[in-house]
């Protein structure tokens, strides 16, 4: 059947991947277990295992057909328009559920992390500080992006804190003057229908998620594809590999599936990005009064 | 990073061809997959630019004062006094999103990206963007616009000339580094004509009742910056990093 469907998108002149959808009554791991609990932590209405995986796999049928009331453009290279992660999803969980390969020194200050906040401890970082907020941070976050183009350079407009991340698409490594910064520098390349962005000159100011650091030997591959889900919607897909060997074993990778929300291009006056200004609205560092803030 | 060769090796070294340099790289708009290319003849504002002059003072097109109202005319002054006073009087030294036109002006180049249904602006000054829909309406006044610090912007063609209407701004920014203030009635109309491949000439005509007796305009020039590569500029109040 599935077959079918491929042949019947193939000659309709799209070649959009399609995927299975991922089941949300499976048994979940030890490493995801902890993450739900940690995710729960302060929640007044504690997920479930199944809500939990239903988030991650964006959403129910009727949701999917409210977000996507257009298609996006047939075109496997044209991510042009508005994508969303539901929810956000800020962890460092690999596809097969397994935990990141923490460094022992990176597993216990990302432990100490986890442990203070449970005792009431508020973190603050890059992102709640109004910086920008790294990579991949930015792309755990649950606010839409916009993929717009410019000659030479592709671009990911994000709704929050204003983040734009741009990719050079010239085929030329990063000068060597290239300063470290919070986004990195980002060369990109087609293979095939996948966008392939490889970023390194991080400077080491950003979490990669709440309660994990990486240094400045940090390098992250994108690989970004539009693919069919098996509900006939589309997401952006994006294979996020991870290489610090000053705190990770080995590289490492995490899967994000950003549905298309072709539903919020008609906000008011921007065409789907509402303003986000982080400035107006410093809530961390605002909260630090009670003497319990940890700056990592 | 791992490499792991596959067998569609052959696939991705015919993409990576086809995605080369090509004699059409240079038609105008090919950078843009074909559905999001403007009509042929569209003017192509894409590209990084850069003021040929910088504006810290805003006066109209002839170099006088704008036409202040006498309430508008007396903060002007306030805030002329507060920056001498203290720099960190103006709103832009304490990072907050600049407003529109300033932004333009800011002593920073700036990137257009557009398509055929829109005009995102991003200008390098704190890493700021905004939106110009070339087929969505501005929201109308009597809308409960909240307002934002940029406000809401729409585009239109007036023949060759890119039209970019903006509405809706808060207060709280300055027009320019002089102190030139305005209120939430504010209507920019940024009108931005090609002269030539490499320079915009750009003309702002300001109207709001609560500030200025009548509209105004005033003229800027952009200039291409094809070898600049826009960096990351980042402005944090007070910041602990």
């Amino acid at each position: 059947m599935r077959r079918l469907l491929v042949l019947a998108l193939v000659a309709a002149g799209l070649t959009t991947a399609v995927v299975a959808q991922e089941s949300t009554t499976r048994k979940l791991t030890p490493a995801e277990q902890a993450q739900l609990d940690t995710d729960n932590k302060g929640r007044a209405t504690p997920m479930t295992a199944e809500q939990w995986l239903a988030r991650r796999r964006g959403g129910d049928q009727a949701q999917r057909k409210s977000w996507e009331p257009t298609p996006p453009p047939a075109d496997p290279r044209d991510f042009t328009g508005l994508w969303q992660l539901p929810g956000g999803n800020i962890n460092l969980l690999q596809e097969n559920g397994e935990g990141a390969p923490f460094t022992p020194e990176e597993a216990k200050k990302t432990q100490q992390l986890i442990d203070a906040e449970a005792q009431g401890a508020v973190l603050t970082d890059a992102a709640s500080q109004c910086f920008p907020h790294g990579v991949p941070r930015l792309s755990f976050a649950p606010y839409p992006i916009r993929f717009a183009y410019a000659p030479g350079l592709i671009l990911i407009l994000h709704e929050v804190a204003h983040n734009v991340r741009i990719i050079r698409m010239d085929g030329k490594p990063a000068p060597k003057d290239t300063p470290q910064s919070f986004l990195g520098y980002s060369v990109g390349h087609w293979e095939g229908n996948t966008l392939v962005v490889e970023t390194s000159h991080f400077n080491d100011k950003t979490p990669l998620d709440f309660h994990s650091s990486h240094g400045t030997k940090l390098k992250v591959t994108e690989r970004f594809e539009k693919q069919k889900t098996s509900m006939g919607y589309t997401d952006l897909v994006v294979h996020i590999t991870i290489d610090d060997p000053d705190h990770f074993t080995k590289p490492f990778t995490v899967l994000r599936r950003w549905p298309y929300r072709s539903d919020m291009e008609a906000t008011l006056g921007s065409d789907g990005l509402q303003e986000y200004s982080c400035e107006e609205n410093n809530r961390n560092v605002e909260m630090s009064s009670d003497g319990k803030v940890i700056i990592k | 990073m791992k490499f792991v060769f596959k067998p569609v090796l052959f696939a991705v070294t015919a993409a990576i061809l086809a995605s080369g340099v090509s004699a059409a790289d240079s038609e105008p708009f090919s950078f843009l997959p074909a559905a999001q290319r403007p009509a042929p003849g569209t003017p192509d504002f894409n590209g990084k630019w850069a003021m040929a002059a910088p504006i810290r003072v805003l006066k109209t097109a002839d170099g006088k004062e704008p036409p202040l109202l006498p309430a508008a005319k007396a903060k002007y002054a306030a805030n002329q006094a507060a920056l001498k006073a203290n720099p960190k009087s103006d709103p832009n030294a304490n990072c907050w999103i600049q407003g529109v036109p300033r932004i333009t002006y800011a002593p920073y180049p700036m990137l257009i990206s557009q398509d055929k249904d829109r005009v995102n602006l991003v200008y390098e000054t704190n890493h700021t963007f905004r939106i110009a829909s070339l087929h969505r309406p501005l929201p109308k006044w009597d809308d409960a616009l909240d307002p934002h610090w940029l406000g809401y912007s729409a585009a239109h063609w007036d023949g060759k000339t890119l039209v970019i209407d903006t509405i809706g701004q808060n207060d709280k920014t300055w027009l320019d580094y002089s102190g030139l203030p305005h209120s939430e009635k504010l209507r920019v109309q940024e009108r931005y004509t090609l002269d030539g491949p490499d320079r915009i000439n750009g003309e702002l005509t300001l109207t709001d009742p609560e500030t200025f007796s009548q509209p105004w305009s005033t003229r800027f020039t952009l200039v291409r910056q094809p070898g600049y590569d826009l960096k990351e500029n980042v402005c944090v109040r007070d910041h602990k990093m």
